[in-house]
């Protein structure tokens, strides 16, 4: 794996202009360019958030921050999950002429995605620690917990780049992968902690006597990185606020309990390793198809 | 241009294929849901053959002109030298010149590799990287890829205005600027009008006086009896004939009656 790590190493111009070419084919001759990346998001918080505060008729002071703080990794990691998914089937006349170490191709839609992903989070900081305290006068509070903000986007990216070698491999077998997965993160999108706080699922899950659930819950790698991001950047809110059929818990109930971080940290590496793995025993039968 | 004179053939062949056998079995590519019925209704692997126990060498500054009727194993055989498939069983060795590590180019059919949504110089710096070049060679060598390539202004604009004879001029040009030791060329030189077709012969006989090694596959048997020094005829994954180009060509063409 190493000697595989260093070939990439060695490519890295040619993965360079993998990224650059994402980029400019996404920005082609747009004026607004880089604004391209933000205004999806912009569109998506002010739809939920009108939702929240008129379907859903709850108050949440600042929901806006709370569902843009969800939005903002969810899009890096389901477009870059669904890039990488189609980037062998997209460069396949490339692998079928050329030798190149194969994993840059995903690794390319997995970075250029990821610097999606950080001008988000640009935009995220600028909203919300300059425009909204200098015109609207509303301040949110910096946390200490803010230090674990790197941990968790480094953890995110790595947990995106091995579901990233596993669906690039098998989209190639199976060709409906990509639509499973499509699915599934519509589905996911309701299910995860992403529009609220995973702790809302506490009282219902322990009412019923099944308190491993939620920690399960909390341990799956994905749920814990928004768990993680949201922690770090935001106070959280009462459960009651979210759903008055829920009491008020105890302060110290609404984290998730740090054990289950490392579970989850621990999970992200197993995939990321056995989806190199998985990537790397394959990668030279995938132009050999009839 | 000055010419190096052509190294004496002592030292180490640019290309020493020994026992090469290429495996393929057919993969099943389709959906989730034929993947789970596979489970109860087992298929017979389907494998084939394309080389059969191959061995040759080629001494730097030789070109070696692949012939062979479709399905014969020529194009699996430059798949090996551009190391896009991995041998079954057997040995490739490339070596470049005084033996440093080999720069092979492949020059690639029309299309491959391209990308039609960027420009000229952009595609110059995507395309050279595919091909194995640094950001130094890369700026280094733009200003004669353009001029050799004869394509001015269009360098700007986006590739999918671009007719097919300058797409093809632009990925010759790219790639006999790699400075390949080993140039691997998979039947595209009939395209593109005469003058240039000339500038690549011409390309072609500079690179062979400069030493290095050009493998191709073509069907076309003149542009192989006006390039090529040495002629291997393949049929069904066997070597049939190895040898200078009037005697197997003449073979050939007899088989072919």
């Amino acid at each position: 794996m190493l000697e595989e790590m260093q070939e990439v190493w060695r490519f890295r111009y040619l993965l360079r202009q993998f990224v650059a070419r994402e980029l400019k084919i996404r920005y082609k001759n747009s004026l607004f360019g880089v604004l391209w990346s933000v205004v999806p998001l912009i569109i998506s918080v002010l739809v939920y958030t009108f939702l929240f505060n008129n379907i859903v008729g709850k108050k949440i002071d600042n929901y806006s921050a709370y569902a843009l703080c969800g939005i903002i990794p969810w899009t890096f990691f389901t477009t870059a999950c669904l890039d990488s998914c189609q980037s062998l089937l997209n460069n396949y006349s490339i692998m079928k002429k050329v030798y190149l170490p194969r994993e840059i191709i995903p690794l390319s839609y997995v970075v250029s995605n990821g610097i999606h992903l950080m001008i988000g989070w640009a935009f995220y900081f600028t909203t919300f620690y300059v425009i909204w305290p200098l015109v609207l006068h509303i301040h949110i509070p910096l946390l200490p917990a803010i230090v674990w903000f790197p941990v968790v986007l480094v953890m995110e990216c790595l947990l995106v780049l091995g579901l990233s070698f596993w669906f690039a491999a098998l989209n190639l077998y199976y060709q409906d992968v990509k639509y499973v997965l499509q699915t599934l993160f519509g589905l996911l999108l309701f299910l995860l902690p992403i529009l609220y706080p995973a702790y809302i699922h506490l009282e219902g899950l322990h009412r019923r006597g099944m308190d491993w659930a939620y920690s399960l819950y909390l341990c799956n790698p994905i749920a814990a990185m928004l768990t993680g991001y949201r922690e770090s950047l935001l106070q959280p809110v009462g459960p009651e606020l979210w759903n008055n059929t829920l009491h008020k818990l105890p302060w110290d109930q609404l984290f998730a309990p740090t054990w289950t971080y490392v579970v989850a940290s621990a999970l992200t590496f197993l995939i990321l390793w056995s989806g190199y793995t998985f990537f790397n025993s394959r990668k030279w039968q995938f132009v050999e198809r009839y | 241009m000055p010419i190096e004179p052509p190294p004496t053939g002592e030292e180490i062949p640019a290309i020493e294929i020994v026992h090469l056998v290429k495996e393929f079995r057919i993969l099943h590519t389709g959906s989730i849901k034929g993947a789970l019925s596979r489970i109860w209704k087992r298929p017979e692997a389907v494998q084939f053959t394309a080389l059969k126990d191959i061995s040759f060498t080629v001494p730097h500054g030789q070109t070696l002109a692949i012939i062979g009727r479709n399905g014969s194993g020529k194009s699996t055989m430059l798949g090996i030298l551009a190391r896009i498939y991995r041998p079954t069983s057997g040995t490739v060795k490339l070596n470049g010149l005084g033996g440093r590590p080999a720069r092979i180019a492949p020059l690639l059919e029309l299309g491959a590799g391209f990308q039609n949504d960027l420009t000229g110089f952009q595609n110059v710096e995507f395309y050279g990287a595919v091909l194995g070049m640094n950001a130094r060679q890369v700026k280094d060598r733009m200003a004669a890829i353009v001029e050799f390539a004869e394509l001015g202004e269009k360098m700007d604009t986006p590739l999918h205005g671009w007719n097919d004879g300058a797409k093809l001029r632009l990925g010759f040009s790219i790639a006999v600027h790699i400075d390949p030791d080993i140039l691997l060329v998979d039947e595209v030189l009939a395209v593109g009008d005469e003058s240039f077709q000339n500038k690549c012969y011409r390309m072609i006989d500079d690179l062979q006086h400069r030493g290095k090694t050009i493998v191709f596959v073509s069907h076309d048997l003149p542009v192989v009896e006006r390039v090529a020094n040495r002629v291997l005829w393949l049929n069904d994954g066997v070597i049939i004939q190895d040898g200078d180009p009037a005697t197997v060509l003449a073979a050939y063409r007899a088989s072919a009656e």
